[in-house]
């Protein structure tokens, strides 16, 4: 069975400031980038398409942490980093810190495809990208008037909320199973708000935020990356099923519920499994999310 | 998931725990300590080693075994002993760390580094630094004094200045043989180069490619750490990170199973998240420690064809070192009076 789910952040979800029209708005977001990868896998596409297409199609809407629109460093810019893993050959790229390419994910995808490496960061990735033709776009293309808001406010010593934009835990991903049976992952995201420049979370590195092996389960996280590097997550998820013959919510429920809460680390995952069965858990107030499968179940949740 | 099974869940992992706890406490002074260090994979053909430059590796690999081990004697952490002895290795200008990085595509060496504290699970990390003489160091203030566990490039060096370390010119780092050998890389490159220009560049054979330090230890209180410091490859690409400042990739370590610092063809063991799967393999497989590495390097990573090796210890103070390449550069000290270095499979070489 072939299925999608994708996320676009977790966290403090308050429901009083998350008024009618803007939570249509996350929704409508949403919906388009499930929509858009699930199209991928009916016309019997690659589940590598189907979470760059989703993806991709959040990186470009405002409201989410990745792409035009991320959460923005204590120097004022977006800095963003992004992964994509294959579950079929184990194949991943990842970019980190670059500050010029519009969507990240299809630069992580070409370092996967084009080049011997797993991860650039920084300059040296946007030289990769002008080296494949990429064309890159100013930083002032990611600010938007609520980053820069929200900067603001947290700089002045203001709790930010983590969300509406999602913020602080806001990252946005997808998983996939297609017809073939091959799983991907893709995460993407800017980071934390005010974070240090340089700072690196989970998204880019694989086996953290982002992890892909065919027969096992696909993850993609969002959540404290700290956190997440320090109990290589995604990889744990995956390890629990294939070594202790964990169900997937098994192992999807430990890590977050017993391991990162005793860390004290929260957030949230989407992972899917080698039949194409979702799940999609958090510890946060709430996440936003998405899965689409070809038995009909098509859901958008935010709590 | 049957509530059952979550309370079963609960209750391994609060044992689990528990017994952390407890086996943190004072230990006797029998406690067994040990030190495993390691030198690089990509160790040079036996044919092209004279015995001047197997002395002087041996002289290096030596130094820094027994600085970390001293460490541990005298009662030190764990963590002291690992940055004693890889500070030593990226001072050494033979290994490919620090001072005697291999150097990138512009000239330039780009250094990576990671610690991990297995008490914790507490980490930290640096990329693509071209102007900090210990990144190790670096590594464990990041994981000390920041939220963070990675920083990369210029953020990790603002960072660095923030804590009062002093930044080196790039030409600390550069010695007349790394010149020689990306030259030789460079004409290596132009050679193979065919049709379709190709920026990221294999290395010619032979040469010490994977040359990454890193050693893990065991303290007298029980606790484990793990750090690994790199230049990377030679006439690397601007910007390319390994499996060595990654977490679960290149190093890792918990008190609940092993430590491990790898070396090799990095992005293999970011792809299988090496350290880790070490590690997953000894706690959920119930393997031993050396049938975990063997399982991680003598199968899985051969069948991808990732070329390297790892050293591994676990809280007993069992030691693993392993590798499916020609030779590893290595190093294993303990309490029970062990004290090795080798260079090829033959311990004895």
């Amino acid at each position: 069975m072939y299925a999608i789910a994708i996320h676009g952040g977790a966290g403090a979800v308050p429901r009083a400031t998350l008024a009618a029209e803007r939570e249509r708005n996350y929704r409508a977001g949403l919906e388009a980038a499930l929509d858009g990868g699930y199209a991928v896998l009916e016309r019997g596409g690659a589940s590598l398409d189907a979470v760059a297409t989703a993806v991709r199609l959040l990186e470009d809407h405002p409201s989410f942490n990745a792409g035009h629109g991320a959460a923005l460093t204590r120097d004022g810019a977006a800095e963003l980093d992004a992964a994509i893993m294959d579950g079929s050959r184990l194949r991943a790229g990842a970019v980190a810190s670059v500050r010029h390419v519009k969507n990240p994910i299809e630069l992580a995808r070409r370092v996967m495809e084009k080049s011997r490496h797993v991860l650039l960061v920084g300059a040296g990735a946007e030289e990769f990208a002008l080296e494949e033709h990429f064309s890159l776009v100013p930083n002032q293309y990611f600010r938007t008037p609520e980053r820069l808001e929200q900067l603001a406010s947290e700089q002045r010593g203001e709790r930010v909320s983590d969300l509406v934009p999602p913020a602080a835990h806001g990252t946005v991903g997808a998983v996939a199973r297609d017809a073939s049976g091959n799983l991907a992952a893709a995460t993407s995201t800017g980071g934390m708000t005010n974070k240090r420049p340089g700072r690196v979370g989970d998204s880019p590195i694989i086996g953290a935020g982002t992890y892909a092996k065919n027969g096992v389960c696909a993850v993609s996280a969002t959540g404290h990356g700290e956190y997440f590097i320090r109990a290589v997550a995604a990889h744990h998820v995956c390890a629990a099923v294939e070594y202790r013959g964990f169900t997937l919510e098994q192992a999807v429920h430990e890590l977050l519920h017993v391991i990162l809460r005793t860390l004290g680390g929260d957030g949230g995952l989407i992972a899917i499994d080698h039949a194409g069965r979702i799940v999609m858990d958090f510890s946060t107030e709430g996440m936003f999310r998405g899965a689409r499968d070809a038995s009909g179940r098509r859901e958008i949740a935010i709590y | 998931m049957s509530r059952r099974n979550i309370t079963v869940i609960l209750l391994a992992l609060l044992a689990g725990t528990a017994g952390s706890v407890c086996n943190a406490a004072p230990a006797p002074a029998s406690a067994p300590v040990a030190i495993v260090i390691h030198g690089g994979a990509g160790v040079i053909e036996r044919s092209r080693m004279t015995p001047e430059r197997a002395a002087s590796y041996r002289a290096g690999l030596g130094a820094a075994l027994d600085a970390g081990y001293e460490v541990l004697e005298r009662g030190g952490s764990s963590l002291d002993a690992v940055v004693a002895a890889v500070r030593q290795l990226e001072d050494d200008p033979q290994f490919n760390a620090g001072r005697g990085a291999v150097l990138n595509q512009d000239g330039d060496a780009e250094l990576d580094a990671a610690i991990m504290d297995g008490a914790g699970p507490r980490a930290g990390a640096v990329a693509g630094v071209h102007h900090v003489r210990n990144p190790i160091e670096l590594a464990r203030l990041v994981m000390d004094k920041s939220p963070h566990v990675l920083l990369v490039a210029g953020g990790a060096e603002e960072f660095a200045l923030e804590q009062g370390m002093v930044l080196v010119p790039r030409s600390y780092f550069r010695t007349e043989a790394r010149e020689h050998e990306l030259q030789e890389a460079r004409r290596a490159a132009a050679a193979r180069a065919t049709g379709k220009p190709t920026t990221l560049i294999a290395l010619p054979a032979g040469l010490p490619s994977m040359g990454t330090v890193g050693a893990v230890a065991l303290d007298r209180a029980g606790n484990l750490a793990a750090a690994t410091s790199t230049g990377g490859l030679t006439n690397k690409h601007r910007g390319r990170v390994g499996d060595t400042p990654l977490i679960g990739a290149g190093t890792y370590a918990s008190n609940d199973s092993c430590a491990v610092s790898g070396t090799g063809e990095g992005e293999y063991y970011i792809r299988q998240v090496v350290a880790y799967d070490v590690c997953a393999l000894v706690q959920y497989r119930r393997m031993s420690l050396a049938q975990a590495v063997h399982e991680v390097v003598q199968v899985k990573l051969r069948r991808t064809g990732g070329e390297g090796g790892v050293i591994a210890l676990d809280r007993s103070g069992n030691i693993a070192m392993d590798f499916n390449s020609a030779g590893m550069f290595r190093g294993a000290r303990d309490s029970r009076g062990r004290r090795e270095i080798a260079m090829y499979r033959d311990a004895g070489d």
